[in-house]
């Protein structure tokens, strides 16, 4: 019990259940990023403009950065 | 004793003159008249090119596209428009309503910079710093992103058919209301505040006969403008029988 409560095995629990929590945050925040992709696009087609394009350019940025918060996280 | 020429006969006695064909010209093809576009208006003015002066006389022209008041935009379009329907106004916004957020977003780009006065942060090691930072820049970058689309996609259009309400709330939910001209009543403005009164911008409330009896378009600019459109557009409607 004394070495399960060592500095060391605190440490490697706490940053482990925080890495767990950090990757599913990340793949949340994936899904959203696709949800928000998906809802930039449909909005684009509902209403058709000049610049829909960039807000399009803008979606799929969002959902790059995501994919690389998830490879930070799974990383760590 | 001369017989008269209008006979089709002709009578052993009368001079037979056989008349000489005309001198062959090659045909001449008749000459295309070039009627340019301009003529046509100045000569034969439509109703609708009068009406099209009249809302340009009313609204005055789009500078930028920008512009959260965009008169006859010939690049918008939306996907519950006819085939000939024109759109003679599309109106978002007042761009001032943007700097709430705008400011909000600037303020959270420095929020990082006093992570480092945190101890529970301090605990974290570098990657994980990183990581928590940059996931910090995306929900700043998203919270500006989604105001920005509600403002983009928070549409009023005036078409010679109808009045549209197109909203978008918090990236999931669609808002569409229409209007005819036709069933257009009653239509009335206000304009409240300091920023209202100094950027003349405010609320536009639509009357009509229809199932949905109000329409309502908040924060939109030149409401006056908007209000004489509207009556302009129901009173043509009314004289032409709802041809425009």
């Amino acid at each position: 019990m004394n070495n399960f409560l060592t500095n060391n095995n605190l440490e490697f629990y706490f940053f482990g259940i925080t890495k767990v929590f950090f990757v599913l945050f990340a793949l949340l925040y994936f899904v959203f990023a696709l949800i928000v992709v998906k809802q930039v696009t449909s909005m684009s087609k509902s209403v058709s403009d000049k610049f829909n394009y960039i807000l399009i350019i803008f979606s799929f940025l969002h959902l790059a950065f995501s994919v690389l918060l998830i490879l930070i996280m799974l990383g760590l | 004793m001369t017989r008269s020429k209008d006979l089709d006969t002709i009578a052993p006695d009368d001079d037979i003159i056989i008349p000489s064909p005309p001198p062959e010209t090659p045909p001449t093809q008749p000459k295309k008249k070039k009627v340019t576009k301009t003529k046509i208006k100045t000569q034969e003015p439509s109703i609708v090119d009068d009406f099209n002066k009249k809302i340009h006389e009313i609204l005055g022209h789009t500078k930028s596209p920008f512009s959260s008041f965009l008169v006859h935009p010939k690049v918008l379009k939306f996907t519950e428009q006819d085939d000939h329907e024109i759109i003679y106004l599309a109106v978002r916004p007042h761009w001032v309503t943007n700097i709430s957020w705008f400011l909000i977003s600037i303020a959270m780009l420095f929020v990082p910079l006093l992570f480092g006065y945190l101890t529970f942060f301090n605990v974290f090691p570098v990657q994980y710093r990183f990581a928590l930072i940059l996931f910090w820049y995306l929900i700043n970058f998203i919270y500006a992103f989604e105001k920005f689309l509600n403002w983009y996609f928070d549409l009023f259009l005036v078409t010679n058919e109808r009045v549209v309400d197109i909203d978008f709330n918090n990236l999931l939910n669609k808002h569409f209301a229409e209007a005819d001209i036709s069933v257009i009543q009653d239509v009335s403005f206000s304009i409240k505040g300091i920023l209202g009164t100094f950027f003349n911008f405010g609320t536009v409330l639509i009357q009509t006969a229809s199932e949905k009896n109000q329409i309502i378009f908040d924060n939109v600019s030149n409401p006056q403008k908007i209000m004489r459109l509207l009556k302009e557009l129901r009173d043509s409607n009314e004289h032409q029988g709802g041809q425009l």
